[in-house]
């Protein structure tokens, strides 16, 4: 860093000393841990808390000189890492940011500064020169956020003239032979030894052509014999080789102020002392003479320097925010997020995340399916869920529906719109998860009782269709038959996607709707329709087509492009109505084996995924169990149109089957009438019995036609 | 042990010939034990200078084949450090408003400080920590890298100072899954090497080993998956003459 320049610069024969400052270094666990300590043991605590640091002069070239604080910065009599020298700080940790703000850091350096000058008066420097390198650490942690405000201070005592260079820094190997070098370095292990460390911050030093001494700084009158030329050693965090690093400044006025008028010319060796790869080398380090200015004992605290800059060059404080390693939430959402990108990176190295994680879905109905389809979701890491639901929880719901508790039945019990978002939003926090508690109107349940009734049900019509339109994915959870009809319309109308589950005692169906093609074509004739058909040659359009284009009969279980496919109603003869009426309590209810609901539930999401992974998405044709052999048409697999569990001999189909035109919900006319007839259609169909439909689709036709045909068969029975 | 697995006893003892070795090389590792009971951690910390393209448009993770890297690093850096970065892995500072800076007329001359060019490359700071498994009979290696203000990367970030050859291995290799953990020693984030694997690939190399060169099995497993995440393996742990490995 910057090494060239400064070397550059060096040639003026009048140069001053100049020293390279540390550069704070914090790791990760440090944060960590100051975060503990204001939660558990400062509090509300404002007063200097000791601290630890240390440096290394082992850094290979280019690294900036740092000063390191680690997790264990807390523990002041705690071990410092091998080879490394400690710097004992003190902590000023504000409770506001305004406090961290008007802390005077002026008084703060010139305390630190007078510690350090006294302890140089009275001879405790030279007993125990770590004292010369200290650090004051002024921090603020905004712990709602995980913005941490702080600034280091590596207070250095200043000579008002500055340090005059005799001879210009070079590196060791130049100055010292080979035999000076090894010499050298066996001199600072025994030193080290001695003094029971792995690192000596400051020593004297004494060599001949051959031979190196060291010893301890307090032992100069012993050890210094001859003060024209003093050699003194110090441990070197800086790489740069024309500068030291900052723990030499203290001692050099430690020297001018103990020794100053006495001492004719100084020798400093920068030890350095790098291991790479198993090679130690101390030959990099950077021997110089400098001449020290006086510096009277008794005088005095010399002025002082050492506020750290901030990364834009300015005397400020720095700012680093963890809420993304610290804060709870930011955690569990990079989690979910890295447990799918898994998947990609080691299985399914195709798989478009962003499609499924981006998808909006509205489950009507938070029931055992319901609450079974939303953890699925959230399993794919799916953020945006609404649910809709009428219902309250019931004493018998928790233990068939996950995200309801005993608690939540207490009272009369609490809606289940609510409470779903509300534990989803506990399980996972980044959920975007939202609940309505409405009905939904259905066939032959009528609306017409009161003004109130009626508009009612137009709002929650609008309600519906809003939501239907606001979200990607329509599914149909609810626990009857009728309620899935006007959503069925509605999202057959908007082309949106639609999975439906609905569950029998130990059977299930799981289908995709069939998802009609754009409005343009439709109504205009059924040729029209083939020819959007946007799926390729593998569509109906291959196979030989039958009369009636609307009925292909050779291609009514194999190849049927997503837009031929039939929905729930497709396959029935009779239009919804009332089925809570003149019906069982068992009848009534869903009673099913407990774990149908979760593998339904499941089911349904998966086919969702698999079905966005298709590059047709709801137009993609309808695989089927006779596709199971072949090349699957997503990376995840089969998309089938419909899968049929059957419980009692744990095994499922795939049918698929198209839609059927006198259908009483996604037929055109249907359709036709719902976009031009808005409420009034629907209400009409709310308020009447089945026949209105059936009239209206040909169904009624359709069930005379059959009738005769029965006859027919019935009188060749009776002549047999 | 030569079923490819590793009790907490032998990874123990691995780990003190590895230390033993790592201290002879200087190699920086230290055992971290936790107060009160025989568990502990190997723990290393290791730099690196890395110079980041002003444009890091944020790549979609994962599929690695789509575009050449955009962060170049290398573990022992020479002058190239000296390159102008742009503060994409900096937390965006704004100290502007925290100012509480100091009002220092006189201050503001220091003669005795070198210029440090304020452009420096930016330095992160890597964090392994070796752990033993119960469940998988494992070494497992655990990771961090944080800037130098201590704010850990995400996994995005810490991809894109993986150098481009290993970053493949990663996603193809079955060696290696990195998963975000909380270290359960120290109950913090960190990234994980998941150990589903480790039985399968360190069998053979205990099955081959000689009778007179024994094998550290934290040693050779480390020597596999550490360069992985960055973390150099000195030839010279297994050139040792004076160390026996033999954890037996």
């Amino acid at each position: 860093m910057a090494s060239d320049t400064s070397e550059a610069a060096s040639s003026p024969p009048d140069l001053k000393l100049q020293f390279a400052p540390f550069s704070s270094a914090l790791e990760a666990g440090f944060w960590h841990q100051l975060t503990q300590k204001k939660l558990n043991d400062y509090r509300l605590d404002e007063s200097p808390k000791s601290i630890k640091g240390y440096y290394y002069n082992g850094d290979p070239l280019g690294l900036p000189t740092r000063l390191t604080l680690e997790f264990s910065a807390f523990e002041v009599d705690g071990p410092t890492p091998a080879h490394c020298c400690p710097a004992t700080g003190t902590l000023y940790n504000t409770n506001t940011l305004d406090a961290f703000k008007t802390t005077d850091k002026k008084a703060l350096l010139e305390k630190e500064a007078k510690e350090i000058w006294d302890s140089i008066q009275s001879g405790a420097a030279l007993k125990d020169p770590s004292i010369l390198c200290k650090f004051i650490l002024l921090t603020f942690a905004d712990l709602k956020k995980y913005h941490f405000y702080y600034w280091f201070c590596f207070p250095a005592l200043c000579f008002p003239e500055g340090i005059k260079i005799i001879q210009q820094p070079s590196a060791l190997e130049q100055v010292f032979s080979a035999k000076q070098i090894t010499a050298l370095q066996e001199a600072y292990d025994v030193l080290c030894i001695k003094r029971g460390t792995t690192a000596e911050p400051y020593f004297l030093m004494k060599y001949t052509a051959d031979t190196v001494q060291m010893a301890p700084l307090e032992d100069w009158d012993t050890f210094i014999t001859d003060t024209k030329k003093v050699t003194v050693g110090v441990y070197d965090p800086c790489t740069l080789s024309q500068h030291p690093g900052w723990p030499l400044r203290n001692l050099l006025v430690l020297l001018a102020s103990q020794w100053g008028s006495k001492l004719d010319t100084v020798e400093v060796l920068c030890f350095r002392d790098r291991t790479l790869q198993g090679s130690r080398s101390i030959q990099h380090g950077v021997i110089f003479q400098i001449k020290l200015p006086e510096l009277p004992l008794n005088s005095a605290c010399p002025k002082s320097v050492g506020w750290e800059k901030n990364p834009k060059g300015a005397m400020g404080p720095r700012m680093v925010n963890l809420s993304e390693c610290m804060d709870p939430k930011r955690l569990a959402e990079s989690s979910v997020d890295l447990n799918l990108k898994l998947m990609r990176w080691r299985l399914v190295p195709s798989l478009d995340l962003d499609k499924v994680v981006s998808t909006k879905c509205l489950l009507l109905g938070a029931g055992t399916l319901g609450c079974n389809v939303a953890r699925t979701l959230m399993g794919w890491g799916v953020r945006h869920i609404t649910f809709v639901d009428n219902a309250k929880i019931s004493y018998s719901n928790p233990v068939r529906q996950p995200l309801y508790e005993f608690e939540d039945c207490l009272g009369g019990g609490k809606f289940k719109a609510t409470a779903a978002v509300d534990r989803l939003t506990k399980i996972f926090p980044g959920v975007n998860a939202e609940g309505h508690n409405m009905s939904i109107p259905m066939p032959g349940h009528p609306v017409n009782f009161s003004e109130a009734t009626l508009s009612q049900a137009q709002t929650d019509v609008e309600q519906l269709e809003k939501l239907i339109s606001e979200h990607d994915v329509v599914f149909l959870l609810m626990d009857t038959r009728e309620s899935r009809w006007l959503p069925t319309v509605i999202a057959a109308s908007k082309r949106k996607l639609v999975v439906n589950a609905a569950l029998g005692f130990d059977t299930f169906v799981v289908m995709r709707h069939g998802l009609k093609t754009a409005p343009v074509s439709r109504g205009v004739s059924a040729a029209a329709d083939s020819s959007t058909s946007c799926s390729s040659a593998s569509s109906s359009s291959s196979t030989p087509a039958g009369p009636a284009p609307s009925v292909p009969a050779s291609s009514l279980f194999s190849n049927i492009p997503g837009h031929k496919l039939g929905c729930y109603f497709c396959n029935d003869v009779v239009a919804p109505g009332d089925s809570t009426r003149d019906r069982t309590l068992d009848q009534q209810c869903t009673v099913s084996r407990p774990g149908l609901a979760m593998i339904a539930g499941a089911l349904a999401v998966e086919m969702m995924v698999s079905i966005l992974q298709h590059s047709e998405g709801g137009y993609a044709v309808a695989s089927s169990s006779d596709d199971r052999m072949n090349e699957p048409p997503t990376s995840l697999g089969l998309v089938p149109h419909q899968i049929r569990g059957f419980l009692s001999r744990f095994d499922n189909v795939l049918p698929a089957s198209m839609a059927f035109d006198k259908c009483t919900a996604c037929s055109p006319i249907v359709l036709d009438n719902y976009e031009r007839e808005g409420f009034n259609f629907l209400s009409n169909v709310f308020n009447s019995s089945h026949s209105f439909l059936e009239d209206l689709t040909g169904l009624t036709l359709l069930h005379q036609e059959t009738q005769a045909a029965e006859i027919w068969d019935l009188s060749d029975d009776e002549s047999i | 042990m030569s079923r490819g697995v590793l009790d907490e006893e032998s990874f123990r003892l691995c780990c003190r010939l590895l230390l033993q070795r790592s201290e002879q090389l200087r190699d920086g590792w230290s055992w971290k034990a936790v107060q009160g009971s025989e568990e502990g951690y190997l723990r290393k910390t290791a730099l690196r200078s890395v110079v980041i393209d002003p444009s890091p448009a944020r790549d979609q993770e994962g599929s690695g084949s789509d575009s050449e890297p955009r962060t170049s690093c290398q573990s022992c850096p020479d002058q190239q450090g000296r390159e102008k970065e742009e503060s994409a892995l900096v937390a965006s500072v704004d100290t502007d408003r925290v100012s509480g800076a100091i009002d220092d007329d006189e201050d503001d001359e220091d003669d005795g400080v070198c210029t440090v060019s304020g452009g420096s490359s930016q330095v992160l700071q890597y964090e392994y920590h070796i752990l033993h498994s119960c469940s998988y009979a494992a070494p497992v290696l655990y990771f961090r890298a944080f800037t130098q203000e201590g704010r850990s990367l995400t996994l995005e970030e810490v991809w894109s100072s993986v150098h481009p050859s290993f970053r493949l291995r990663l996603q193809s290799s079955p060696l290696n899954t990195i998963s975000l953990q909380e270290h359960p020693l120290l109950g913090q984030p960190f990234f994980m090497l998941h150990p589903c694997r480790t039985e399968e690939f360190m069998r053979p190399v205990l099955q081959a080993q000689d009778q007179h060169r024994p094998v550290n099995y934290v040693l050779s497993w480390l020597s596999v998956v550490g360069p992985v995440v960055g973390l150099d393996v000195p030839l010279k742990y297994s050139t040792s003459p004076g160390s026996s490995t033999e954890p037996h």
